[in-house]
Parts: structure tokens; C-alpha cells; sequence
């Protein structure tokens, strides 16, 4: 009897820490998504309001433009992250010194702070003393002080390209633990055939990579629409509100007009849409095995 | 209200002399406790901060600062005032206090029994202490625009500082002509409202403004449009910042003149202790020059202010120890010894009497006068709570206008009115 409750009371303590860090702001951050909530007047939520919150958000231009900047944010930085991270797992699944080498210094990007990836960037990109600004101007002298993040369309870029250097590294481990599972017989088998390499790729390792490609879209697509440090150092949300993603649009709402149920409803919206994209993936992946038992 | 003439800031102006010195309540009865200061980090205030031992040997109260960068200085605040009790005493800046009013605890008679004399502070920045009548903070750090100028610069040019915004474009063009500088730094990116300090004076200076008496939004009007057409031709027509000032905030600004691309500089008088710091500035001391912020030509001169408070939070068990400290902390000799400290670059002044000094505006060539007369006929704007999503709405406007995001004043003014209008 005692053996069988042991397991029980060991998971207590994993699930108070759950509980109170999880759950319960969880909980409350849902609650208070449905009253007024002004922090500036009272340090406790306020009346329910009901959708109010909700509803309010579905007309504010503010919000949906922030929606459309995440979408297009999300939709660059999630195709190029799984597209490079595949090429460069490609070309380093093989094995040698270089090979190891490069896997080491891959990990760099990855264990950077976001906030400190955002602020390098912005002055590595100033016109006037950027080394990436002023290097692209000595090499293209028609590049010479651009303000690269003064453009709406080109700030975009750079926070895009910001977060495909900052996850490509572990994508492209992922990709690297993928191929490593990969039968290397079909592979040779088609060699001997006589396909070529690309052939090879698209027609044998990207259909067997088929469930690592789709675990990393839809993570990468979740870390996408969480992004908030970048866009802070980076770009503010500006030059306008071109690199506004609804995960600063919240902080802001929150923290510099203080609405926290308004807030609080825009968050919960947010986490609906990775919830979402949460479940159909799991639908694709069960039915992927179903087929693949059928 | 445009124009602050109050009997207060004429009287102050005038009297000149040395306010009353700060001493110790008789017989310690705080001695024991500590005060927690959260400040933002400011060189003014580690200077405070080092000359603390003569407070603590009066009073027997340890004093602990911790500091926050600017810009993460909101959000501690925030937590301060949400989930309250670590600070005993706060620095806020103006803009801040409406919707932190949660935060601070009303000092009024604690400050009077201190002696602090209220009538030695300009009225610009003593108007950010009060809420609703009562007396809710101190300054402590204060600020008012200046033309800061390169010297060298302008003389290779052959110009003389401007006196008005329209001289300003015929100036920078001379210096971009006559030498690889760009004419002046201006923010136009977001943070904070940045890039709506040098605005506003355009704004005053056109005969808008931001709202009228009954709060509806006015800087649409003509005036407004007229305003907001010359600030963005300084980047997009004249030509006349560096390139990427699009996204310059303050300190981009600042960084362009201090590495000696830009010749010219409108930004907070504070500044002028790092121009020459030779850990961060290529500028040496004799190279940088100051004037009035420029006015629009045929109009008063206008100039922005900028104001920190500091304050005794609602949530303090030390109050009174706290309010000693602020006793201590607005002395004015306090603030005259750290401005002629011959170790140390700091100009900021709140105190009428010091800014007035002879000995302290001989040793800064005469930008503490200057101050004085800018404080004097200083503008000011009401921060109710709203104020900080309408600064967000505000400065997201000029950053559209200048990047190109949207190109026509009119309807992005008349947008930013809507958003304001519509803020519940």
C-alpha cells in the first residue's frame, strides 16, 4: 500500500511548483481577462465586465495591426529558421574535425540572450558606426547609410533575420538527431541507382524527415509568437508600429497603460492561437501514425 | 495654460540668496532604521549617494540605493507600487506620477517640520510634486533644454549658433557644406516620448498645443500640422540629421554628437556632463558650446521641462525616517556642493538660489542663468493617468511620419486624436 502511494507523494512537491507558477496565474490571468482592471486606480481587480475586454480588442486597429505583424513575422521567420536549419544539418551530418568543430561554435547563437541579440544588432546595423552597416557599404557602396532600421520593411527584416540567427542552432541539432535516424542503406541504395544528391534529398530524407520538419515548424512557430526580447532592444515596435507583434503590444497594454484586464484578455487570444497550432499538430501527428500502422 | 508666469517662480527668480540649510530632528529619534532608496541610475544621484555619511552620522538612519537603468525604470516602479514594501523612497519622473499616484505617500507636513523651503524651487519642476492639491515628492533632478553646439564646428562653417528654428536649417546646411558632420541630432524613434520633447517646442511655438481646457485633443489643429511638417522636413526634405535618426532615441543622439557626426545637439541640459567625459565623449570641453533651445521665428521662446520627484511610498514602515531623508536630500547646499565639486561634471540644478549662484555660473559659463530664465517662462503639460498610452500614441505618430510608414501629417494627427479620444 505504501509502495503504491510513494510515487504519488514524491510528484507533490513538482506539482505545488506547478501549481503556484502554472496553474494558478493561469487561472487568475483568465479570470481577470473578464473585469476592468486600471492599476493606475486600484491594486486589485475591479467589476466583471464580461467580453467587454474581448470584444473591445476585435475593434481596436492597434490590436490587429499587431496580429498582422506577428503573422508576417512568424510566417518569414518560421519557413527560413526550418529551411536553413535543414541545410546546414545537411552539410554537417557528416563527420571530420571541421565538421565537429563548426557543431560547437553552432551553439553560440543559441546560448545569447534575446535582449543582448537585440541590442548587438541594433548598433551592428547604426549607419554611422555599425560594422554591418558600414561592411555592407564598403562592399556595396550603394548601401552606404542606409538606415537600415529606420525603413519599416527592412527593420522587419533585421528582426526577422535577428530570430532565424538566434534558433537556427537548435533547429539544425534537431534536423542533425533526425537525419542521424535516417536508414543510411536507402540512401546508398539510391546512390547506386544513380540519383543525384539533390534527388536524393527531396526524394528519400525530407520524406523520412517529414515528423522532425513538423515538430520544428510548429515549436518554432510557437517561440515565433512568444518573441518579445528582440523587439524591445531592437526596434521598440517601430519605426511606427511596422515591428509592433502582439507579444509587445501586451507588455505594453499591461505594463506602460496599466489595463491588466485588457491585458489579460489579449493574452489569453495569444495563447488560444498556440493552443491551436498546438492541437492540429498533434492531430497531424496522430494521424500520421495511424497511416503509418494502418 | 501655455505660458507659467506663477508670482512663485518671478519671487524665486529674483531672491537669489541662499535657501535655509537642512539640519537633523534633535535627539536622532530615527536612529536604528534604514531607508531604502530605489533611484534611477543618474551620476547626480551617486554623488548623493556618496556623500550619505554626514546624514547618517546626524541621524543614526542607514541609507541603501539601488539603482534601475531609465529604461526599465517604469517597471520597478510598477512592481514597487503593485507588490509594494522593499523602498522606502522612490525617484518618479513627472510624467510617471499620475499613473503611479498608488505608489507615494503625501509628505506635506512631514516637510515642513523638515524646514525645506518650498518657494527656492521653479514652479515647472515643483508642480510635478503635487496630486490633487497635496504635496506627494520633491525634486531632486530637473532639467530644461539647451542648444548644445560644436564650437569648432561651427566657426570651420562660419556661423553662429541659431536663435531660431528656421536659422537652425540655415545653419546645419552651412555645416553639412563645409564639413563631414551632419547639422544637428534629433530623436525621431520611440522610447518614452523621446521624440516628442524637441516636437513639442515646435508645437508651443507654432501656437498649438496638445489639448484644450475641456482635454480634447488640439495638436491636429493647424498649428499642429504646421509643427509637425517642419520637425519631420528636418529629416525627410532638409536633410539636415544623420542618417537612421528615424529610429535615434535620445542617447543615439547624443552618441552622434558625442563622436562628433552631428554639430548640433537640442537635448536636456544634463547632458552636458558626459559631452567632455573622456570615457565616452571624443569632445573636449573647449569644442562644445550651449545656447537657448531656438524659438520659432516672431514667437516666444518655449522649452520643455523634465522633472524627477522623489517621494516617501505608501507602503514604508520608516515614513518619517524616509522624510528626514528627504529633508536632507533637497538641501540645497547638497546640491551646490555636488555642482562645484571640482571631481565631478554635474549641472543639474533645481534650487533657485543655485541656479542663480555667481560662483556656480561662473564655473558652468553661465547655462545655470540661462536655466533660470528657461524655467521661468517654461511650458507645461498635465500628465493625468492616461499620459503614458498617450505618449505611446503620440510618439508611434511622429515615428510613422518619419519612416515613411505614412506620409500624410494630417490624417496621422487626426488618427492619434481618435486613438486619444477613444482611450477608456
Amino acid at each position: 500500500m505504501k509502495d503504491r502511494l510513494l510515487p504519488y507523494w514524491l510528484l507533490i512537491p513538482a506539482f505545488i511548483i506547478v501549481l503556484a507558477t502554472t496553474i494558478y496565474p493561469l487561472a487568475y490571468s483568465f479570470i481577470t481577462s473578464f473585469r476592468a482592471w486600471d492599476l493606475t486606480k486600484s491594486r486589485r481587480p475591479e467589476g466583471f465586465v464580461g467580453l467587454d475586454n474581448y470584444i473591445y480588442a476585435t475593434g481596436e486597429s492597434q490590436f490587429l495591426n499587431s496580429l498582422w505583424v506577428t503573422f508576417i513575422f512568424v510566417i518569414t521567420s518560421v519557413i527560413l529558421t526550418v529551411i536553413l536549419a535543414m541545410a546546414l544539418a545537411l552539410l554537417l551530418r557528416r563527420k571530420g574535425p571541421m565538421h565537429t568543430f563548426t557543431r560547437i561554435i553552432l551553439i553560440l547563437p543559441f546560448a545569447m540572450s534575446p535582449a543582448l541579440i537585440g541590442v548587438s544588432y541594433r548598433f551592428m546595423f547604426n549607419p554611422e558606426f555599425g560594422v554591418i552597416a558600414n561592411g555592407l557599404g564598403a562592399v556595396f557602396p550603394a548601401l552606404q547609410g542606409v538606415p537600415w532600421l529606420a525603413d519599416p520593411n527592412l527593420a522587419m527584416g533585421i528582426l526577422v533575420l535577428t530570430d532565424v540567427w538566434h534558433w537556427t542552432p537548435y533547429m539544425t541539432f534537431m534536423c542533425l538527431g533526425g537525419l542521424a535516424s535516417i536508414p543510411r542503406e536507402t540512401e546508398e541504395a539510391a546512390r547506386i541507382d544513380g540519383a543525384s544528391n539533390l534527388r536524393i534529398i527531396f526524394g528519400i530524407i525530407l520524406p523520412q524527415m517529414r515528423g522532425v520538419i513538423l515538430v520544428m515548424a510548429v515549436l518554432k512557430t510557437i517561440f515565433a509568437l512568444k518573441m518579445f526580447d528582440q523587439v524591445v532592444t531592437l526596434t521598440g515596435g517601430g519605426p511606427g508600429t511596422s515591428t509592433e507583434t502582439l507579444a509587445y503590444f501586451i507588455f505594453n497594454v499591461g505594463f506602460r497603460w496599466f489595463d491588466m484586464g485588457y491585458a489579460s484578455a489579449l493574452a489569453w487570444i495569444l495563447t488560444a492561437i498556440m493552443m491551436f497550432i498546438s492541437i492540429w499538430y498533434v492531430r497531424m501527428l496522430l494521424s500520421e501514425r495511424k497511416m503509418a500502422t494502418a | 495654460m501655455k505660458i507659467l508666469t506663477s508670482a512663485i517662480a518671478i519671487a524665486a527668480s529674483l531672491y537669489g540668496a541662499q535657501a535655509l540649510a537642512w539640519e537633523a530632528t534633535e535627539g536622532r529619534p530615527f536612529e536604528g532604521q534604514t531607508v531604502n532608496v530605489l533611484a534611477v541610475k543618474s551620476s547626480q544621484f551617486e554623488a548623493h549617494e556618496a556623500r550619505l555619511a554626514e546624514f547618517e552620522e546626524a541621524t543614526g538612519i542607514d541609507v541603501v540605493y539601488d539603482y534601475v537603468p531609465f529604461p526599465n525604470m517604469k517597471e520597478a516602479l510598477t512592481t514597487e507600487m503593485v507588490a509594494g514594501g522593499d523602498y522606502d523612497v522612490v525617484s518618479v519622473m513627472d510624467q510617471w506620477v499620475h499613473s503611479l499616484q498608488m505608489l507615494m505617500e503625501p509628505i506635506g507636513p512631514g516637510i515642513e517640520a523638515q524646514g525645506t523651503d518650498l518657494s527656492d524651487f521653479p514652479a515647472a519642476h515643483l508642480r510635478h510634486g503635487m496630486l490633487d492639491g497635496e504635496l506627494i515628492g520633491l525634486p531632486v533632478r530637473g532639467h530644461v533644454q539647451l542648444m548644445f553646439y560644436r564650437t569648432d564646428i561651427l566657426e570651420k562653417a562660419g556661423v553662429t549658433p541659431p536663435q531660431t528654428w528656421e536659422e537652425m536649417v540655415t545653419v546645419a546646411k552651412a555645416i553639412q557644406e563645409n564639413t563631414d558632420a551632419a547639422g544637428v541630432a534629433l530623436p525621431y524613434g520611440k522610447l518614452n516620448g523621446q521624440n516628442l520633447m524637441v516636437w513639442m517646442n515646435l508645437l508651443w511655438g507654432n501656437g498649438g498645443d496638445l489639448f484644450d481646457a475641456d482635454g480634447n485633443a488640439i495638436f491636429n489643429s493647424a498649428e499642429g500640422v504646421a509643427a509637425t511638417e517642419t520637425y519631420i522636413s528636418y529629416l525627410t526634405e532638409e536633410e539636415i540629421v544623420p542618417a537612421g535618426s528615424a529610429v535615434f532615441v535620445e542617447q543615439d543622439a547624443v552618441t552622434s554628437f558625442k563622436q562628433g557626426n552631428s554639430a548640433m545637439l537640442p537635448v536636456w541640459w544634463w547632458v552636458r556632463s558626459q559631452l567632455s567625459d573622456p570615457e565616452q565623449s571624443t569632445l573636449t570641453a573647449d569644442q562644445i558650446g550651449f545656447t537657448a533651445l531656438p524659438s520659432v521665428a516672431g514667437a516666444d521662446r518655449t522649452t520643455f521641462t523634465n522633472t524627477w520627484i522623489f517621494g516617501v511610498t505608501a507602503e514604508s514602515d520608516n515614513k518619517d525616517a524616509a522624510t528626514e531623508f528627504l529633508g536632507w536630500l533637497t538641501d540645497p547646499a547638497l546640491e551646490r556642493d555636488v555642482l562645484m565639486d571640482p571631481d565631478l561634471s554635474e549641472v543639474v540644478a533645481v534650487h533657485m538660489s543655485n541656479l542663480t549662484d555667481a560662483e556656480v555660473n561662473e564655473r558652468w559659463g553661465g547655462m545655470h542663468q540661462a536655466a533660470a530664465d528657461a524655467l521661468a517662462t517654461a511650458d507645461g503639460v498635465e500628465f493625468g493617468d492616461n499620459w503614458p498610452r498617450i505618449v505611446l500614441i503620440l510618439e508611434t505618430a511622429i515615428s510613422s511620419l518619419a519612416s515613411g510608414e505614412a506620409t500624410d501629417v494630417k490624417a496621422v494627427l487626426d488618427a492619434a486624436a481618435e486613438d486619444i479620444a477613444a482611450i477608456r
